[in-house]
């Protein structure tokens, strides 16, 4: 497994801040039952960088493989992104403030499926995403966030969400590395 | 003001991002919309100012982390007279507090099952008492939580609908961790929010300031202490003159 700060935000490190936030550093795993909660972007989302759609797309065609619940998480009124494919058999949650959880029926449909650990991809990251990763753990999910499947509208933004996020709440891993814990 | 979408200043001098903008921050920064400051009935929440936090005095967090992993030394101590400011302000404007702690009761503290993945090398729980010259005075609420929001597990609203709030004041640490996610949920829970920039601190400067900008941006309006005790006063006129 690759160092703890040799992410997307290394080049915003100083020892200083890796020594302040040392206390965070652990061991990352998948549980294998997690669900993918797929955080699609409001309409009105803007992002220069589109690759993050098709890393998300071949997650949750893995973890479709493996039968594992997916869940796409929707703004009220909005559809599904097109570009994060979601099939018509899959749950749709509607996301009516920025958390996924909060007052949406997410928390339920996890239960009902059994799911002992949360996968998070989608946008924006440093909003809904990182809001849910927050709650993901405060409900108690061994919480995952896929990096290289998550967009946002702007760079910093993102990087100190997922670290943040890293340190705090999830454990932060390529969308291959999460392939390879459920492999 | 109080109620109004408007843009006035509400924070004196640089914003505290200023010096970590870039182009796609500052465009950003220009499509932002104001949102209604405060209303007539605000209440101050003030989240996590117990004593682990000021634990080691006022020195650089680095210096700290040894003997006090928890403590956000030098920011939480230059924070204080500004909360302490605030307090008094509200108390004689009859502005309520509530204060947010750590549930420190051992039975609700497992082994395992932590707000975050902060390795606890400190396990003295009597650490998680709000410091001396924030502490609750008589009648003030206190929520008693176990995760990073205020709101997650308390019956915060439920308090917040019988104090008939109507807009929220926010102080107290940390800025990326529990204070945002706090404001977050307050915001999603649609109350106006502010966040009393010279009462919120973190364990790093970068990660404070990136964590003011993003609440700025998408769910809060950043204010200085004097915009605060402004805004208060404006509020208890409005109701004394309706």
């Amino acid at each position: 497994m690759r160092d703890f700060e040799d992410y997307c935000w290394r080049d915003l490190l100083t020892p200083e801040m890796v020594q302040i936030y040392s206390a965070y550093h652990r061991e990352r795993a998948v549980r294998s039952h997690s669900a993918l909660v797929m955080i699609h972007p409001p309409a009105d989302f803007v992002t220069t960088d589109t690759e993050w759609h098709n890393v998300a797309r071949s997650l949750a065609d893995f973890m479709r493989q493996l039968e594992l619940p997916i869940i796409h998480s929707v703004r009220p009124g909005e559809r599904c992104d097109e570009r994060l494919d979601a099939r018509p058999n899959e749950i749709i949650c509607y996301r009516t403030t920025e958390s996924a959880f909060l007052l949406s029926d997410l928390e339920a449909h996890l239960t009902r499926a059994g799911a002992n650990g949360v996968v998070l991809c989608g946008a924006p990251m440093s909003g809904a995403l990182r809001a849910t990763a927050v709650e993901s753990k405060s409900f108690g999910y061994k919480t995952v966030v896929a990096e290289d499947a998550t967009g946002d509208e702007a760079s910093l933004l993102r990087k100190m969400a997922l670290f943040d996020v890293a340190h705090k709440y999830a454990d932060v891993l390529t969308a291959s590395e999460i392939i390879d814990f459920l492999t | 003001m109080p109620g109004h979408i408007s843009d006035v200043t509400t924070l004196a001098g640089d914003w505290p991002w200023e010096d970590i903008l870039d182009n796609e921050l500052r465009s950003l920064l220009a499509k932002r919309q104001t949102r209604p400051l405060l209303g007539k009935h605000p209440v101050i929440i003030a989240v996590d100012l117990y004593d682990l936090v000021y634990d080691g005095g006022p020195k650089p967090v680095v210096d700290l982390m040894e003997k006090f992993p928890a403590s956000c030394g030098e920011y939480a101590w230059a924070a204080l007279p500004a909360t302490i400011k605030l307090f008094e302000t509200a108390r004689a404007l009859n502005v309520p507090i509530v204060h947010v702690n750590y549930d420190n009761r051992p039975e609700t503290d497992p082994a395992n099952i932590h707000p975050t993945n902060r390795k606890r090398r400190q396990a003295n729980l009597a650490l998680y008492k709000i410091k001396g010259e924030l502490a609750p005075v008589e009648g003030e609420l206190v929520i008693f939580k176990k995760r990073a929001s205020a709101f997650f597990g308390t019956p915060l609203c439920a308090f917040l609908n019988e104090l008939q709030a109507d807009s929220l004041l926010f102080v107290g640490e940390t800025t990326s961790g529990c204070l945002r996610s706090s404001v977050v949920e307050g915001w999603s829970y649609g109350y106006p929010c502010l966040v009393v920039a010279d009462g919120v601190y973190d364990r790093f400067l970068l990660n404070h300031k990136v964590s003011l900008l993003d609440l700025h941006l998408k769910y809060a309006t950043i204010v200085d202490l004097a915009f605060a005790c402004k805004a208060m006063r404006a509020a208890k006129a409005l109701v004394e003159a309706a």
